[in-house]
C-alpha cells in the first residue's frame, strides 16, 4: 500500500482541482477549509514516504505494469522526496496566507480559479519530481509553464498582460530547447527512461560525443531559461512586479527550485561524472553561478520598487545553488540542497512580510518603509530575520547554507570561491540594511502619540510567523534536515 | 452570414464530419489517430457550425454549463479507469492485468480499456475547442464584426 | 562530392535544424506578436520533424499491424512523443492568442515597440 503513496498524492490534488468549481455555489469559505484539508493529507503521506524511504530504498512504480524499457516509470528517491515535502509544507503556509489575503487585486468572483490553478500547479510539480523518464518531464514542464504564468497575471490590470507575455515567450523557448536535447539523445540510445538511457550513454559516448554535447548544451540551456540561472533571468523580475504577493511567493520560492532539481537528475543521474569532466562543465558552471551571484546583487541595488528588489535577489541566489551544484561534490550537492529549504523559507517570508505592507499601507517603493516598525511590529521583525538570513548572519539559516557551501569550496581545493561568496553576501548587505534601519527609526523624535499598532488578517500574521519560526530553527539546529539530506547527496555516487 | 446556400450546405455536411470524427476516436487502437484527433474534428464542426450561424445560437446548443461537465467528466472517468487498475492489480492503469478483455489484434472491440480512453479523451479536446473558440469570438461581438452576431 | 551526399544523405535532419534556427529567429527579432506566436509554432514543428527522421527505416510501412509477417515497420514510438507534444503546443498557442487579444483590448497595438513605449510612459505617471 505504502508503495502506491506517491501516485495518490498526484491525485489526492486533481481531484481537488476538480472538485472545486462544484462547490462554487456554496460560501467561499468550504472550498478553503476544503483545500487545506486535502494539503494536510498530502503532508502526512509525504512524511510518511520520507521514512519509509531513509529505510528501504527507493520505491519504483511503473504505470500500467508495462516494463521501464518502453513504458512510463516513477522513482522516488530520498532527494524526491525530501524536495516534495518542502513544496507541500511552504505551499500549505502560503495557502495559509492567501485566505486572508482580500482585496489585493483578486476579484471575489474568481476566488476559485486561483485555487483550481494552484492545485494544478502541485499536481505538476509532484509529478515532475518524482518521474524518471525526460519525456514525461517535459510535459509536467509544460503543465507548470502555462499554469504559472495564469497565476501571475490574474490580476487583471494592465501591466500584467505584458509581462505574461514575455514570461510565456521564454519559457517556450526554454521548454522547446529542452524537448530538443531530449530528441537527440533518444536519437544516440533509443530510451526516454533515466536508467536505460545511462547505461548506453556510459558504454559509447566516445562514437556519438558531438550528439551528446550538444544535448547537454541544449538541455542545459532550456532548464537554465526555466530556473532563472543568470544569463537566462530576464523574465524574473518583471513577473514579480505585478504579480499578488502569494504567487510571488510561490514562484520565486518553489517553482524556480523544482526546475534546479530536474538539472541535478540530469547532470548526475544522466550524464554521469566521465562525461561531464571531459566537456569541463564544472568550469562553465562555475563561471556562470559566480557571475550570477554577482551581477545579480548589483542589479538589485539599483532597484526603487522592492518586489523586483527581491526578484534580483533571487537570481544571485539561485547563483549560489548553481555552485553547489557545480562543485560535483557530495558536500556541495547537499548544501545546495539545503540553500535550496532555506532559500525557500526566507524568500516566501520576505515577500508575504512585504505583501502585508503592501495591503495594508499601499506602498511599494523602498524608501517609504520608514518608521514603518512601530505600526506593524510583527511583520517588520519577521523581514528583518529573513533579511539577516540572506546576508548570513549567524543563528538564521542563511548562514548554516553559506557555511556548508564554503566547506565544500575548500574540500576541493577551489578556495577563490570564498571570496566570492563573502562579497556577494556584503553586497547583500548595502540592499538590505537600509530597509531594516530605517524601519525601526522614525525622523521626528519629539512625537508622543502611542502608534496604533495596526490591524492584520490572522491569517496573514500566523503565516509569517511560522516562516520566521522555521528560519530560526533550521539556523539553530541544522541537523534536524542537514543528516537526511547528507545521506540523499550521497546516493548520488558523486565523491 | 446571411447567404442560403453556405447554410443549407453546412446543414447537410456537419453529421458527416462528426460521424468521420466518431469514427477515428473508436478507432484508435487499430489505425492513427485516436482521442486527439478525433476530438480535434468534432470541435471543428461546432467551430463551423458557430462560423455560420452565428454566436448566439451556438451558445444556445453548447452552453458553458454543459463544456463544464463535459470537462470535469472526462478527466474524472479516466482517474476512475485508472483506479481500476490500481484496486485490481496493482499499478495504476493496468490494461491487461486487471481484467479487461483483449479480444483479437485487429479488431474493433479489443485491446482492453484503450478505446474506453479514447472516448474521454475526444469528448474533453472537443469541448475545450469549442469554449475556447466561445471565449476568444465573445470580445469583438459588439464593436467591429457585425457578421457574427 | 562526398560532402554533397552526406548533404542529401541527412537532409531530414539538416531541414529539421534549419526550420528550428528560423523559427528562433522569427520569435527572437520580429515586432508583431503574433509572428512570434507563429515562430515558436515552427519550432515545435520542426522538433517533431526531427523526431519523425529519426524513427524512419528505409522501405519501411507504417506501424499498423498487417498479415504478412516478413514485412519491416517503421518504429511507433517517435509518433507517440509527437501526439503528446503536438497537444502541448497547440495549448500553448491558445494560451498566448488570449493574452494577445487582451493586450490589443488594453493597450490598442500589437508591436512590441510601441507597447514599450507606451508602458514607459505609464510608469513614469505613476
Amino acid at each position: 500500500m505504502i508503495n502506491q503513496l506517491p501516485i495518490i498524492n498526484m491525485l489526492i490534488f486533481l481531484a481537488t482541482a476538480l472538485i472545486i468549481p462544484l462547490l462554487s455555489k456554496r460560501t467561499f469559505k468550504i472550498t478553503l477549509i476544503f483545500g487545506f484539508i486535502m494539503l494536510l493529507c498530502v503532508v502526512t503521506s509525504s512524511f510518511f514516504l520520507i521514512f519509509h524511504i531513509a529505510e528501504h530504498g527507493a520505491i519504483l512504480y511503473q504505470f500500467g505494469g508495462h516494463d521501464s524499457k518502453i513504458g512510463i516509470e516513477f522513482k522516488v528517491d530520498l532527494m524526491a522526496a525530501i524536495i516534495g515535502l518542502f513544496v507541500v509544507g511552504l505551499t500549505t503556509i502560503i495557502y495559509i496566507y492567501s485566505c486572508g489575503d482580500e482585496t489585493e487585486g483578486v476579484e471575489q468572483k474568481e476566488y476559485g480559479r486561483y485555487y483550481i490553478l494552484l492545485f494544478i500547479i502541485l499536481f505538476a510539480i509532484l509529478g515532475i519530481i518524482y518521474t524518471n523518464d525526460l519525456f514525461n518531464a517535459y510535459v509536467f514542464m509544460e503543465i507548470i509553464s502555462i499554469t504559472t504564468c495564469s497565476i501571475i497575471s490574474i490580476k487583471r490590470k494592465k501591466e500584467t498582460y505584458a509581462a505574461s507575455f514575455r514570461y510565456v515567450m521564454l519559457n517556450e523557448i526554454g521548454s522547446l530547447s529542452y524537448l530538443f536535447g531530449v530528441a537527440l539523445i533518444y536519437m544516440v540510445t533509443g530510451y526516454t527512461n533515466i536508467d536505460w538511457v545511462s547505461q548506453s550513454i556510459q558504454s559509447i559516448w566516445q562514437l556519438y560525443s558531438i550528439n551528446i554535447i550538444i544535448a547537454l548544451g541544449f538541455m542545459i540551456v532550456g532548464i537554465g531559461i526555466k530556473a532563472a540561472i543568470f544569463p537566462f533571468h530576464i523574465w524574473l523580475p518583471d513577473a514579480h512586479a505585478s504579480a499578488p504577493s502569494s504567487s510571488s511567493a510561490i514562484l520565486s520560492s518553489i517553482i524556480v527550485k523544482v526546475y534546479i532539481v530536474v538539472l541535478i537528475k540530469l547532470l548526475f543521474k544522466v550524464f554521469k561524472l566521465d562525461i561531464l569532466n571531459h566537456f569541463h562543465v564544472s568550469t562553465i558552471l562555475v563561471i556562470v553561478a559566480a557571475t550570477g551571484m554577482i551581477m545579480g546583487s548589483i542589479f538589485a541595488i539599483a532597484q526603487k520598487d522592492i518586489k523586483r528588489m527581491l526578484g534580483y535577489s533571487s537570481i544571485s541566489q539561485i547563483g549560489y545553488i548553481v555552485m553547489g551544484i557545480a562543485m560535483f561534490s557530495s558536500l556541495g550537492l547537499a548544501s545546495a540542497m539545503f540553500h535550496i529549504i532555506s532559500h525557500g523559507l526566507m524568500k516566501a517570508a520576505l515577500f508575504l512580510s512585504v505583501g502585508i505592507v503592501i495591503y495594508k499601507k499601499k506602498i511599494k517603493k523602498k524608501n517609504d518603509f520608514e518608521g514603518l516598525a512601530y505600526e506593524m511590529p510583527i511583520t517588520m521583525s519577521v523581514f528583518t530575520i529573513a533579511a539577516l538570513g540572506m546576508i548570513g548572519i549567524p543563528l538564521t539559516s542563511g548562514f548554516m547554507s553559506k557555511l556548508t557551501l564554503g566547506m565544500a569550496s575548500l574540500d576541493h581545493r577551489q578556495g577563490y570561491l570564498i571570496i566570492i561568496v563573502v562579497l556577494s553576501g556584503l553586497l547583500n548587505v548595502i540592499y538590505y540594511l537600509p530597509i531594516i534601519i530605517s524601519s525601526f527609526l522614525k525622523s521626528e523624535p519629539n512625537t508622543y502619540h502611542p502608534f496604533k499598532i495596526e490591524k492584520v488578517p490572522w491569517p496573514m500574521l500566523t503565516s509569517v510567523i511560522l516562516l520566521g519560526i522555521g528560519i530560526l530553527t533550521f539556523g539553530i539546529f541544522p541537523n534536524l534536515i542537514m543528516n537526511m539530506i547528507t545521506q540523499a547527496a550521497e546516493l548520488f555516487g558523486l565523491i | 452570414m446571411d447567404d442560403r446556400i453556405v447554410k443549407s450546405i453546412t446543414r447537410l455536411v456537419i453529421p458527416f464530419i462528426q460521424l468521420y470524427g466518431i469514427f477515428i476516436i473508436l478507432h484508435g487502437h487499430i489505425t492513427p489517430g485516436g482521442g486527439f484527433s478525433g476530438g480535434t474534428l468534432i470541435g471543428t464542426s461546432l467551430i463551423l457550425y458557430t462560423l455560420v450561424f452565428g454566436l448566439l445560437p451556438s451558445k444556445k446548443k453548447f452552453s458553458h454549463r454543459m463544456s463544464q461537465i463535459a470537462e470535469s467528466g472526462g478527466i474524472v472517468i479516466y482517474v476512475g479507469i485508472g483506479l481500476i487498475g490500481l484496486f485490481l492489480s496493482g499499478q495504476f492503469l493496468t490494461n491487461l492485468d486487471a481484467g479487461f478483455p483483449i479480444g483479437e489484434p485487429g479488431e474493433l472491440f479489443s485491446a482492453g480499456m484503450i478505446p474506453l480512453l479514447m472516448i474521454t479523451i475526444g469528448i474533453k479536446v472537443a469541448s475545450t475547442m469549442v469554449s475556447l473558440f466561445h471565449l476568444l469570438i465573445e470580445g469583438d461581438l459588439d464593436a467591429d464584426h457585425p457578421g457574427i452576431r | 562530392m562526398q560532402i554533397i551526399q552526406a548533404f542529401v544523405d541527412h537532409i531530414n535532419f539538416i531541414g529539421a535544424v534549419a526550420l528550428f534556427l528560423i523559427g528562433l529567429h522569427t520569435v527572437v527579432t520580429k515586432k508583431n506578436l503574433i509572428k512570434r506566436i507563429m515562430g515558436l509554432n515552427i519550432m515545435g514543428t520542426s522538433i517533431f520533424l526531427f523526431l519523425v527522421a529519426i524513427g524512419n527505416v528505409t522501405g519501411g510501412v507504417p506501424p499498423i499491424l498487417q498479415q504478412d509477417p516478413n514485412v519491416n515497420y517503421i518504429n511507433p514510438i517517435p509518433s507517440v512523443l509527437i501526439l503528446t507534444g503536438i497537444v502541448v503546443v497547440v495549448s500553448m498557442t491558445v494560451y498566448s492568442l488570449s493574452l494577445t487579444i487582451k493586450i490589443y483590448e488594453m493597450y490598442g497595438t500589437i508591436n512590441q515597440d510601441e507597447l514599450t513605449h507606451l508602458i514607459r510612459e505609464e510608469e513614469i505617471h505613476d
